[in-house]
């Protein structure tokens, strides 16, 4: 008995009772697409929070003074910034790179202040670095020729009350220690998806700074782009760069993004490891399913394995022909599972679901109000070969019950 | 030829030790059409089981054609059963996803016989059978006699030494068990195919040439007619 007739008997024998067969399948099918649905809905959503962060304010790389991450202070600059402008301008690996001011200070108006982080950034360099322009859901991104603009996130804008146009005085430290107190127009309010940071960040102009503090020169800040997508990051290259741009000047320090956003990097690994097994409980939870109604029809066909035996065919083929069995069901499952979730994913990705009824717990969780479902092509890869080997070990169980049936006890008589 | 030497089947049923067969010793000829008979409980079966190698004698020996089949191993008996014994079944035990002709196909293919031989000798032994037609219906299109004959094509497909038949006839009405015993008695004169039955059929017994009458698992009767 070849293969091919293994295979032949095998598909007939799983069509004797299509129902049975039929749930299993549709179950197969509702826990394939059920579950991959959802590891798109926590990819998406961790790539939102990802994106958020990364293509919103951190930038692949970052290159401080050494001693401002530990007191940011106005005099720590970044030391050579030429050196490191020369570089980057040439490096093609490099995509966009970005110069900041960054001041610890007090954002004020008649309704109160708030601690805030100011960046003083160059409106043009800055647009390819982060998106924070792509953010503005009121006003304009530095479109006004005035310099003492500012953009304002959403949450604090609430919190003060602040409309477009409206004055804010920013207060801050000079280098000298003496407080300066600048007043800003608003001409845009951001939302950047995450609530914290809206909360806690304000862009100006950086002439605006320079316009005040004329003694004050240098940059505290280099956000890098070398890579536009996020799935593109490769910790080769980021590690590459980190380590020429190391060489210009040992004061200062660089950084990548997952050293920054160390909590961010963290859900960032463990996310595959954690949808590979929430799948694999998903799959497991299936097995069960496949296993029983296997051992049914091993149960049922007692008899009829029985009379094979009798007639002379052996233990591996009995084994093979149920294993066959079990396979086909899963097989048959599995393209419809994975073409569903695929289309259904692809569609959200684009079209997003929108979240806005639970916006503001999103936001503080670091994701946006519209849900964008992401799942690479290896998870469906991956995950079809997951389900294809337990069926295989789910199968063992129901062929070796087979093995276990005495031929002489199966056909009753002879 | 099927010698049994002192042949011996015992079970233990708890304290109890049953003895099936006890001490049977025989002789059966090519081309011999015997019917093996006695009430429930007698050996008949255990005796067929231990003849087909489905079962393990506890003492004595079953020697076909010299060779002595009681000592064989596991994967030993099965190739043996495919190459040498037809089985027909009371409740002939079709596969019911394939066709009339499938089913006789299958032990030739468990043979390893090409394709074209396979498919010549089924339709040339459910010809025999009286069941050409047929060959292309599955068991459930088919009444129980025409199963029960597709079941005695399907055993001599692997051209077997002996068939061994237990109640063939049980499941089947009068009509359909004289059709199957002109054909089985047939391919017996004609192609000199031994066969042994365990029955309790009169009309097999009337038929057979040979009557073993076993009681308490021993041989009490052996009449050559």
């Amino acid at each position: 008995m070849n293969f091919l007739t293994l295979l032949k008997l095998g598909w007939r024998n799983i069509w004797r009772s299509k129902l049975r067969s039929l749930v299993v399948i549709f179950s197969i099918i509702i826990g394939v697409w059920g579950g991959l649905l959802i590891l798109g809905i926590m990819y998406g959503l961790n790539n939102q929070r990802m994106d958020i962060a990364i293509n919103g304010y951190i930038g692949n790389v970052q290159i401080h003074n050494e001693n401002f991450l530990d007191d940011y202070a106005i005099k720590h600059v970044i030391n050579n910034i030429d050196k490191y402008e020369n570089f980057l301008s040439k490096d093609s690996r490099v995509k966009a790179y970005s110069k900041r001011i960054v001041l610890s200070g007090m954002l004020s108006n008649s309704n109160g202040s708030s601690g805030i982080q100011v960046l003083g950034v160059n409106p043009s360099s800055e647009k390819n670095v982060t998106k924070i322009y792509s953010k503005l859901i009121e006003g304009e991104y530095f479109k006004s020729k005035k310099n003492n603009t500012i953009l304002v996130g959403k949450k604090i804008a609430d919190k003060l009350n602040l409309k477009l146009k409206s004055k804010v005085v920013v207060t801050f430290q000079d280098e000298k220690n003496n407080l300066v107190s600048l007043l800003f127009r608003v001409e845009g309010i951001f939302r950047s998806g995450n609530s914290m940071f809206d909360e806690s960040n304000v862009y100006v102009k950086n002439q605006s700074i320079r316009d005040n503090l004329v003694n004050f020169i240098g940059f505290h800040e280099m956000p890098i782009v070398i890579y536009e997508n996020i799935e593109d990051s490769s910790l080769d290259l980021t590690d590459a760069l980190k380590k020429d741009l190391k060489k210009i000047d040992n004061t200062n320090i660089i950084q990548s993004w997952d050293d920054i956003a160390v909590e961010l990097a963290y859900a960032n690994r463990m996310i595959s490891a954690f949808l590979y097994f929430f799948m694999l409980i998903v799959i497991s939870g299936l097995s069960f399913g496949i296993i029983n109604t296997m051992l049914m029809a091993v149960l049922e066909r007692k008899r009829e394995l029985g009379m094979l035996m009798c007639i002379g065919m052996t233990r591996l083929k009995i084994f093979l022909m149920i294993s066959i069995e079990t396979l086909f069901l899963a097989l048959i499952a599995l393209p419809f599972g994975l073409i569903f979730s695929y289309f259904m994913i692809n569609y959200f990705s684009v079209n997003g679901i929108d979240l806005s009824i639970v916006a503001a717990g999103l936001e503080n969780f670091g994701i946006g109000t519209m849900l964008y479902l992401k799942l690479p092509l290896n998870y469906y890869y991956e995950i079809g070969l997951m389900i294809i080997v337990i069926t295989i070990i789910s199968s063992v169980f129901p062929s070796i019950r087979a093995l276990k049936i005495n031929p002489i006890e199966a056909s009753k008589n002879i | 030829m099927i010698v049994t030497e002192k042949l011996s089947r015992i079970y233990k049923q708890g304290d109890f030790i049953i003895k099936a067969v006890d001490n049977i010793s025989l002789k059966i000829q090519k081309a011999e059409f015997t019917a093996v008979v006695g009430p429930s409980g007698s050996g008949k079966t255990t005796l067929l089981n231990c003849i087909g190698g489905l079962d393990t004698p506890s003492l004595g020996k079953v020697i076909i054609d010299d060779e002595n089949i009681s000592n064989f191993k596991r994967d030993q008996i099965i190739k043996y059963r495919l190459n040498n014994i037809g089985f027909v079944f009371q409740s002939y035990n079709l596969i019911p996803v394939l066709s009339a002709k499938e089913n006789v196909e299958m032990i030739m293919l468990l043979q390893g016989y090409n394709k074209k031989f396979r498919s010549e000798r089924s339709e040339d032994l459910l010809n025999q059978v009286g069941l050409y037609e047929m060959k292309n219906r599955r068991p459930s299109q088919l009444s129980g006699g025409q199963q029960q004959r597709v079941a005695v094509a399907r055993a001599l497909a692997s051209k077997p030494k002996f068939i061994l038949a237990d109640e063939p006839t049980a499941n089947l009405d009068s009509i359909s068990t004289n059709k199957l015993l002109d054909i089985m008695y047939k391919l017996n004169q004609d192609e000199k195919i031994t066969f042994i039955f365990s029955t309790h059929d009169q009309r097999v017994i009337d038929r057979a040439k040979r009557v073993i009458s076993l009681e308490d698992g021993k041989i009490f009767n052996d009449q050559k007619i």
